[in-house]
Protein backbone atom coordinates (compact mmCIF):
# COMPACT_ATOMS: atom_id res chain seq x y z
CA UNK A 1 0.00 0.00 0.00
CA UNK A 2 3.19 2.22 0.80
CA UNK A 3 4.06 2.60 -3.08
CA UNK A 4 2.25 5.33 -4.71
CA UNK A 5 1.77 7.25 -2.10
CA UNK A 6 5.30 9.56 -2.52
CA UNK A 7 3.30 11.25 -5.50
CA UNK A 8 0.55 12.78 -3.13
CA UNK A 9 -0.25 16.61 -3.38
CA UNK A 10 0.54 17.08 0.03
CA UNK A 11 -1.31 20.49 -0.33
CA UNK A 12 -4.55 19.13 -2.44
CA UNK A 13 -7.35 20.50 -0.32
CA UNK A 14 -10.85 18.45 -0.37
CA UNK A 15 -13.97 19.77 1.13
CA UNK A 16 -17.82 17.81 1.49
CA UNK A 17 -20.36 19.74 -0.65
CA UNK A 18 -24.03 19.74 0.59
CA UNK A 19 -24.59 18.12 -2.89
CA UNK A 20 -22.72 14.88 -1.73
CA UNK A 21 -25.20 14.33 0.77
CA UNK A 22 -25.15 10.66 2.27
CA UNK A 23 -27.22 8.80 4.98
CA UNK A 24 -24.77 7.01 6.82
CA UNK A 25 -25.49 3.94 9.09
CA UNK A 26 -23.15 1.37 11.10
CA UNK A 27 -23.80 -2.27 10.75
CA UNK A 28 -21.26 -3.81 13.53
CA UNK A 29 -17.61 -2.70 11.60
CA UNK A 30 -18.56 -1.06 9.02
CA UNK A 31 -20.18 1.63 7.71
CA UNK A 32 -22.81 2.15 5.10
CA UNK A 33 -23.14 5.56 2.83
CA UNK A 34 -26.14 5.65 0.83
CA UNK A 35 -25.47 8.42 -1.41
CA UNK A 36 -28.44 10.51 -2.63
CA UNK A 37 -27.00 12.21 -5.51
CA UNK A 38 -26.68 8.95 -7.17
CA UNK A 39 -28.59 6.70 -5.36
CA UNK A 40 -25.38 4.47 -4.54
CA UNK A 41 -24.31 2.65 -1.55
CA UNK A 42 -21.16 2.65 -0.71
CA UNK A 43 -19.80 0.19 2.41
CA UNK A 44 -16.65 1.38 3.97
CA UNK A 45 -14.60 0.37 6.85
CA UNK A 46 -12.42 2.77 9.35
CA UNK A 47 -10.29 5.58 8.65
CA UNK A 48 -13.24 6.59 6.32
CA UNK A 49 -16.46 7.15 8.53
CA UNK A 50 -14.10 9.25 11.04
CA UNK A 51 -11.84 11.11 7.76
CA UNK A 52 -15.48 12.12 6.80
CA UNK A 53 -16.93 12.70 10.42
CA UNK A 54 -13.65 15.32 10.45
CA UNK A 55 -15.08 16.80 6.56
CA UNK A 56 -18.41 17.58 8.49
CA UNK A 57 -18.95 21.30 8.40
CA UNK A 58 -17.90 21.60 4.83
CA UNK A 59 -14.76 23.54 4.97
CA UNK A 60 -11.81 22.68 2.12
CA UNK A 61 -9.25 20.78 3.96
CA UNK A 62 -5.87 19.49 3.12
CA UNK A 63 -4.33 15.95 4.11
CA UNK A 64 -2.13 17.41 6.72
CA UNK A 65 -5.44 19.11 8.09
CA UNK A 66 -7.34 15.47 8.55
CA UNK A 67 -4.00 14.57 10.27
CA UNK A 68 -4.64 17.11 13.15
CA UNK A 69 -7.88 16.17 13.28
CA UNK A 70 -7.86 12.33 13.29
CA UNK A 71 -4.58 12.56 16.10
CA UNK A 72 -6.56 14.50 18.67
CA UNK A 73 -8.46 11.11 19.00
CA UNK A 74 -6.07 8.54 17.93
CA UNK A 75 -2.37 7.36 17.54
CA UNK A 76 -1.92 7.70 13.81
CA UNK A 77 1.70 6.55 13.81
CA UNK A 78 4.43 7.97 12.00
CA UNK A 79 3.03 11.22 10.37
CA UNK A 80 4.44 10.87 7.30
CA UNK A 81 3.35 7.47 6.42
CA UNK A 82 -0.44 8.41 7.62
CA UNK A 83 -0.30 11.83 6.03
CA UNK A 84 -0.04 9.95 2.73
CA UNK A 85 -2.85 7.21 3.77
CA UNK A 86 -4.98 9.82 4.29
CA UNK A 87 -4.07 11.79 0.73
CA UNK A 88 -4.82 8.42 -0.99
CA UNK A 89 -8.16 7.84 0.75
CA UNK A 90 -9.24 11.30 -0.14
CA UNK A 91 -8.43 10.59 -3.75
CA UNK A 92 -10.92 7.59 -3.59
CA UNK A 93 -13.21 9.31 -2.41
CA UNK A 94 -13.09 12.24 -4.50
CA UNK A 95 -13.23 9.17 -7.27
CA UNK A 96 -16.54 7.85 -5.63
CA UNK A 97 -18.25 11.23 -5.44
CA UNK A 98 -17.96 11.51 -1.60
CA UNK A 99 -15.63 14.29 -0.99
CA UNK A 100 -14.74 16.60 -4.36
CA UNK A 101 -11.49 18.47 -4.70
CA UNK A 102 -12.16 21.89 -3.13
CA UNK B 1 -54.77 -13.13 -26.26
CA UNK B 2 -57.62 -15.84 -26.83
CA UNK B 3 -57.53 -17.25 -23.77
CA UNK B 4 -57.03 -14.78 -20.22
CA UNK B 5 -57.58 -14.99 -16.72
CA UNK B 6 -56.27 -12.46 -13.89
CA UNK B 7 -55.84 -13.51 -10.61
CA UNK B 8 -54.05 -11.69 -7.36
CA UNK B 9 -51.22 -13.53 -5.28
CA UNK B 10 -50.55 -11.16 -2.39
CA UNK B 11 -50.68 -7.40 -3.38
CA UNK B 12 -49.99 -8.44 -6.95
CA UNK B 13 -52.66 -8.59 -9.87
CA UNK B 14 -51.61 -10.57 -12.71
CA UNK B 15 -53.60 -10.67 -16.35
CA UNK B 16 -52.22 -14.45 -17.91
CA UNK B 17 -52.94 -14.58 -21.24
CA UNK B 18 -51.83 -17.46 -23.85
CA UNK B 19 -52.55 -18.34 -27.31
CA UNK B 20 -53.43 -21.59 -25.46
CA UNK B 21 -56.14 -23.52 -23.63
CA UNK B 22 -53.99 -26.26 -21.94
CA UNK B 23 -51.16 -23.53 -19.82
CA UNK B 24 -54.31 -21.58 -18.26
CA UNK B 25 -56.78 -24.68 -17.67
CA UNK B 26 -53.79 -25.82 -15.22
CA UNK B 27 -52.98 -21.94 -14.17
CA UNK B 28 -56.98 -22.05 -13.48
CA UNK B 29 -56.76 -25.44 -11.55
CA UNK B 30 -53.57 -24.86 -9.64
CA UNK B 31 -54.38 -21.53 -8.45
CA UNK B 32 -58.69 -22.13 -7.92
CA UNK B 33 -58.09 -20.80 -4.16
CA UNK B 34 -56.79 -17.43 -4.72
CA UNK B 35 -59.13 -14.83 -5.77
CA UNK B 36 -59.46 -14.30 -9.80
CA UNK B 37 -60.15 -10.86 -10.25
CA UNK B 38 -61.39 -10.39 -13.87
CA UNK B 39 -62.00 -7.02 -14.89
CA UNK B 40 -59.55 -5.40 -12.33
CA UNK B 41 -56.11 -3.41 -13.27
CA UNK B 42 -53.73 -5.76 -13.36
CA UNK B 43 -50.00 -4.94 -12.09
CA UNK B 44 -48.83 -7.00 -14.81
CA UNK B 45 -49.58 -8.83 -17.86
CA UNK B 46 -48.02 -12.10 -19.20
CA UNK B 47 -48.17 -13.40 -22.57
CA UNK B 48 -47.82 -16.59 -23.38
CA UNK B 49 -47.65 -16.58 -27.28
CA UNK B 50 -46.46 -18.83 -30.30
CA UNK B 51 -42.57 -18.04 -30.89
CA UNK B 52 -43.99 -17.16 -34.72
CA UNK B 53 -47.64 -17.73 -36.54
CA UNK B 54 -46.35 -21.51 -37.37
CA UNK B 55 -45.41 -22.41 -33.93
CA UNK B 56 -49.02 -22.16 -32.45
CA UNK B 57 -49.58 -26.02 -33.64
CA UNK B 58 -46.47 -27.32 -35.24
CA UNK B 59 -44.11 -28.32 -32.41
CA UNK B 60 -45.45 -25.56 -30.47
CA UNK B 61 -42.95 -23.37 -28.83
CA UNK B 62 -43.48 -20.69 -26.44
CA UNK B 63 -42.16 -17.09 -25.87
CA UNK B 64 -42.67 -15.51 -22.41
CA UNK B 65 -43.05 -11.44 -22.50
CA UNK B 66 -45.72 -9.06 -20.81
CA UNK B 67 -44.85 -5.96 -19.38
CA UNK B 68 -41.34 -6.88 -18.66
CA UNK B 69 -39.67 -9.49 -21.35
CA UNK B 70 -36.03 -10.79 -21.53
CA UNK B 71 -35.14 -10.32 -24.99
CA UNK B 72 -33.17 -13.62 -25.13
CA UNK B 73 -35.33 -15.80 -23.46
CA UNK B 74 -35.06 -19.34 -24.56
CA UNK B 75 -38.94 -20.13 -25.84
CA UNK B 76 -39.99 -23.04 -24.24
CA UNK B 77 -42.03 -26.45 -24.98
CA UNK B 78 -45.68 -26.36 -25.02
CA UNK B 79 -45.39 -29.14 -22.76
CA UNK B 80 -44.12 -26.52 -20.29
CA UNK B 81 -46.60 -24.21 -20.52
CA UNK B 82 -47.35 -23.90 -16.83
CA UNK B 83 -44.23 -23.04 -15.85
CA UNK B 84 -43.71 -20.54 -18.86
CA UNK B 85 -46.47 -19.05 -16.82
CA UNK B 86 -44.96 -19.25 -13.82
CA UNK B 87 -41.95 -17.97 -15.10
CA UNK B 88 -43.70 -15.06 -16.55
CA UNK B 89 -45.20 -14.03 -13.15
CA UNK B 90 -41.54 -14.52 -11.70
CA UNK B 91 -39.87 -11.89 -14.40
CA UNK B 92 -43.02 -9.22 -14.18
CA UNK B 93 -42.39 -9.08 -10.15
CA UNK B 94 -38.64 -9.27 -10.58
CA UNK B 95 -38.25 -6.71 -12.94
CA UNK B 96 -41.38 -4.43 -12.05
CA UNK B 97 -42.42 -4.32 -8.69
CA UNK B 98 -41.97 -1.23 -6.58
CA UNK B 99 -43.92 -1.01 -3.77
CA UNK B 100 -41.69 -3.31 -1.77
CA UNK B 101 -38.42 -4.27 -1.24
CA UNK B 102 -38.31 -7.90 -3.41
CA UNK B 103 -36.02 -10.40 -1.79
CA UNK B 104 -34.98 -13.29 -3.54
CA UNK B 105 -35.99 -15.30 -0.51
CA UNK B 106 -38.85 -17.84 1.14
CA UNK B 107 -40.50 -17.15 3.86
CA UNK B 108 -42.93 -18.73 6.54
CA UNK B 109 -44.66 -17.34 9.78
CA UNK B 110 -45.37 -18.95 13.28
CA UNK B 111 -46.99 -16.33 16.13
CA UNK B 112 -46.98 -12.80 13.92
CA UNK B 113 -43.19 -13.42 13.22
CA UNK B 114 -41.18 -14.45 9.88
CA UNK B 115 -38.32 -16.48 9.18
CA UNK B 116 -36.97 -15.82 5.67
CA UNK B 117 -34.81 -17.80 4.46
CA UNK B 118 -32.52 -16.73 1.44
CA UNK B 119 -30.20 -18.60 -1.26
CA UNK B 120 -29.07 -19.80 -4.86
CA UNK B 121 -31.57 -21.92 -6.54
CA UNK B 122 -30.78 -25.41 -5.34
CA UNK B 123 -30.11 -24.34 -1.62
CA UNK B 124 -33.54 -26.09 -0.42
CA UNK B 125 -35.31 -22.48 0.67
CA UNK B 126 -38.31 -23.67 -1.56
CA UNK B 127 -38.34 -27.40 0.08
CA UNK B 128 -37.84 -26.37 3.44
CA UNK B 129 -40.25 -23.67 3.38
CA UNK B 130 -43.01 -25.77 1.95
CA UNK B 131 -41.80 -28.82 4.62
CA UNK B 132 -42.43 -26.15 7.39
CA UNK B 133 -45.80 -25.09 5.89
CA UNK B 134 -46.75 -28.40 6.69
CA UNK B 135 -45.84 -28.70 10.19
CA UNK B 136 -47.13 -25.53 11.93
CA UNK B 137 -46.05 -23.00 9.86
CA UNK B 138 -47.76 -20.62 7.49
CA UNK B 139 -46.19 -20.60 4.63
CA UNK B 140 -45.90 -16.82 3.28
CA UNK B 141 -43.75 -17.85 0.00
CA UNK B 142 -41.32 -19.27 -1.84
CA UNK B 143 -39.40 -18.04 -4.11
CA UNK B 144 -40.12 -13.49 -3.03
CA UNK B 145 -40.28 -12.13 0.38
CA UNK B 146 -41.53 -8.79 0.04
CA UNK B 147 -40.32 -6.21 2.53
CA UNK B 148 -42.38 -3.19 3.35
CA UNK B 149 -40.20 0.01 2.93
CA UNK B 150 -42.35 2.05 6.12
CA UNK B 151 -42.94 -0.78 8.43
CA UNK B 152 -40.06 -3.35 7.85
CA UNK B 153 -42.61 -5.88 8.02
CA UNK B 154 -42.32 -9.15 5.66
CA UNK B 155 -45.97 -9.90 3.17
CA UNK B 156 -46.62 -13.05 1.74
CA UNK B 157 -46.26 -13.62 -1.88
CA UNK B 158 -47.56 -17.03 -1.39
CA UNK B 159 -47.95 -18.22 -5.28
CA UNK B 160 -47.28 -22.11 -5.94
CA UNK B 161 -44.28 -23.42 -4.76
CA UNK B 162 -41.72 -24.65 -7.47
CA UNK B 163 -40.21 -27.59 -6.16
CA UNK B 164 -37.23 -29.32 -8.85
CA UNK B 165 -35.92 -33.03 -8.86
CA UNK B 166 -34.76 -34.77 -5.46
CA UNK B 167 -37.20 -32.15 -3.50
CA UNK B 168 -40.69 -33.38 -5.45
CA UNK B 169 -40.92 -36.88 -4.11
CA UNK B 170 -40.03 -35.34 -0.38
CA UNK B 171 -42.89 -32.55 -0.38
CA UNK B 172 -45.35 -34.55 -2.53
CA UNK B 173 -44.64 -37.69 0.09
CA UNK B 174 -45.66 -35.06 3.03
CA UNK B 175 -48.69 -32.80 1.09
CA UNK B 176 -50.28 -35.75 -0.89
CA UNK B 177 -51.10 -35.49 -4.40
CA UNK B 178 -54.16 -33.31 -4.30
CA UNK B 179 -52.09 -30.31 -3.40
CA UNK B 180 -49.34 -31.37 -6.31
CA UNK B 181 -49.15 -30.14 -10.19
CA UNK B 182 -48.13 -32.19 -13.11
CA UNK B 183 -44.93 -33.27 -13.07
CA UNK B 184 -42.96 -31.26 -15.74
CA UNK B 185 -39.89 -33.37 -17.17
CA UNK B 186 -36.99 -32.29 -18.38
CA UNK B 187 -37.20 -28.44 -18.15
CA UNK B 188 -33.83 -25.97 -18.24
CA UNK B 189 -33.98 -26.60 -14.10
CA UNK B 190 -34.56 -30.49 -14.57
CA UNK B 191 -38.35 -32.26 -13.47
CA UNK B 192 -40.19 -29.93 -11.90
CA UNK B 193 -43.58 -30.32 -10.40
CA UNK B 194 -45.67 -27.16 -8.59
CA UNK B 195 -46.74 -27.57 -4.95
CA UNK B 196 -50.00 -25.75 -3.83
CA UNK B 197 -50.16 -24.14 -0.60
CA UNK B 198 -52.40 -24.60 2.01
CA UNK B 199 -56.08 -23.06 2.56
CA UNK B 200 -54.40 -20.60 5.19
CA UNK B 201 -51.50 -19.62 3.66
CA UNK B 202 -53.93 -18.24 0.34
CA UNK B 203 -56.77 -16.88 3.01
CA UNK B 204 -54.30 -14.90 5.09
CA UNK B 205 -51.51 -13.94 2.14
CA UNK B 206 -52.55 -10.01 3.33
CA UNK B 207 -51.43 -10.71 6.80
CA UNK B 208 -47.54 -9.61 6.95
CA UNK B 209 -45.53 -10.54 10.13
CA UNK B 210 -42.30 -8.67 11.75
CA UNK B 211 -39.23 -10.51 10.30
CA UNK B 212 -37.13 -12.30 13.35
CA UNK B 213 -35.09 -14.92 11.94
CA UNK B 214 -33.05 -15.16 8.77
CA UNK B 215 -31.59 -18.07 7.44
CA UNK B 216 -29.11 -18.81 4.43
CA UNK B 217 -29.70 -22.61 4.07
CA UNK B 218 -27.33 -25.01 1.86
CA UNK B 219 -28.62 -28.46 1.25
CA UNK B 220 -26.33 -30.55 0.09
CA UNK B 221 -23.26 -30.22 3.40
CA UNK B 222 -22.88 -31.81 6.44
CA UNK B 223 -25.21 -30.26 9.02
CA UNK B 224 -23.45 -27.20 10.39
CA UNK B 225 -24.14 -24.05 11.90
CA UNK B 226 -22.76 -20.36 11.58
CA UNK B 227 -23.41 -16.94 12.43
CA UNK B 228 -22.95 -14.53 9.69
CA UNK B 229 -21.62 -10.78 10.34
CA UNK B 230 -24.23 -7.89 9.16
CA UNK B 231 -22.04 -6.75 6.54
CA UNK B 232 -21.96 -10.28 4.63
CA UNK B 233 -25.45 -10.26 5.31
CA UNK B 234 -26.30 -6.72 3.75
CA UNK B 235 -24.26 -7.64 0.66
CA UNK B 236 -26.24 -10.85 0.01
CA UNK B 237 -29.63 -9.20 0.67
CA UNK B 238 -28.74 -7.07 -1.81
CA UNK B 239 -27.17 -9.54 -4.17
CA UNK B 240 -31.20 -11.51 -3.48
CA UNK B 241 -32.83 -8.33 -4.12
CA UNK B 242 -33.86 -7.72 -7.52
CA UNK B 243 -35.14 -3.73 -7.09
CA UNK B 244 -33.09 -3.01 -4.46
CA UNK B 245 -30.82 0.27 -6.45
CA UNK B 246 -34.62 0.80 -7.85
CA UNK B 247 -36.26 1.78 -4.06
CA UNK B 248 -33.38 3.83 -3.68
CA UNK B 249 -33.20 5.34 -0.12
CA UNK B 250 -35.99 3.89 1.22
CA UNK B 251 -34.86 0.82 0.11
CA UNK B 252 -31.44 1.44 1.67
CA UNK B 253 -33.41 2.29 4.84
CA UNK B 254 -35.48 -0.30 4.60
CA UNK B 255 -32.94 -3.01 4.33
CA UNK B 256 -30.37 -1.85 7.10
CA UNK B 257 -33.30 -1.91 9.46
CA UNK B 258 -33.53 -5.77 8.65
CA UNK B 259 -30.02 -6.62 8.99
CA UNK B 260 -29.76 -4.48 12.20
CA UNK B 261 -32.65 -6.07 13.43
CA UNK B 262 -32.89 -9.63 12.84
CA UNK B 263 -30.57 -12.30 13.19
CA UNK B 264 -28.96 -14.20 10.65
CA UNK B 265 -27.25 -17.68 10.85
CA UNK B 266 -25.62 -19.54 7.70
CA UNK B 267 -27.31 -23.42 8.29
CA UNK B 268 -26.11 -26.28 5.99
CA UNK B 269 -27.85 -29.31 6.22
CA UNK B 270 -28.39 -32.69 4.46
CA UNK B 271 -31.62 -33.74 4.74
CA UNK B 272 -35.48 -32.00 5.49
CA UNK B 273 -35.50 -33.88 8.72
CA UNK B 274 -32.33 -32.32 9.76
CA UNK B 275 -32.66 -29.00 8.62
CA UNK B 276 -36.65 -28.77 10.46
CA UNK B 277 -34.93 -29.54 13.41
CA UNK B 278 -31.78 -26.89 12.93
CA UNK B 279 -34.81 -24.33 12.70
CA UNK B 280 -37.14 -25.40 15.33
CA UNK B 281 -34.09 -25.34 17.30
CA UNK B 282 -32.84 -21.85 15.97
CA UNK B 283 -36.17 -20.26 16.55
CA UNK B 284 -36.72 -21.87 20.17
CA UNK B 285 -33.28 -20.56 21.27
CA UNK B 286 -34.77 -16.75 20.01
CA UNK B 287 -38.37 -17.30 21.65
Amino acid sequence: MQQGFGTVDAQKTYRRDPADRVTPCTLEDLTLLYHHASGQTHMVISPVPELLACMADGVAMTAGDLHDCLARDYDLGPRDAAEAEIAAHLDALASLGLVRPA
Amino acid sequence: MRHALTLRIGPATFRIGSAWRAPLAQIAHLYAAYPRVEGAIADFTVRLQPTNMLRRWVRPSIFITGDHGLADAAPMSLAHGLLAAEMGMNLQMALGWRRHLLLHASSVEKDGRALVMTGESGSGKSTLAALLGERGWRLMGDEFALLDLECGAILPFPRLVSLKNGAIDVVADAVGEARMGPLLRATAKGDIRHMIPRDGAVSRMDEGATPRLLLFPRFGHRAEERAVGQGEVFMRLTQASTNYVAAGEAGFRALTRFVADVPARAVDFSSGDEAIAMVERLWDERA
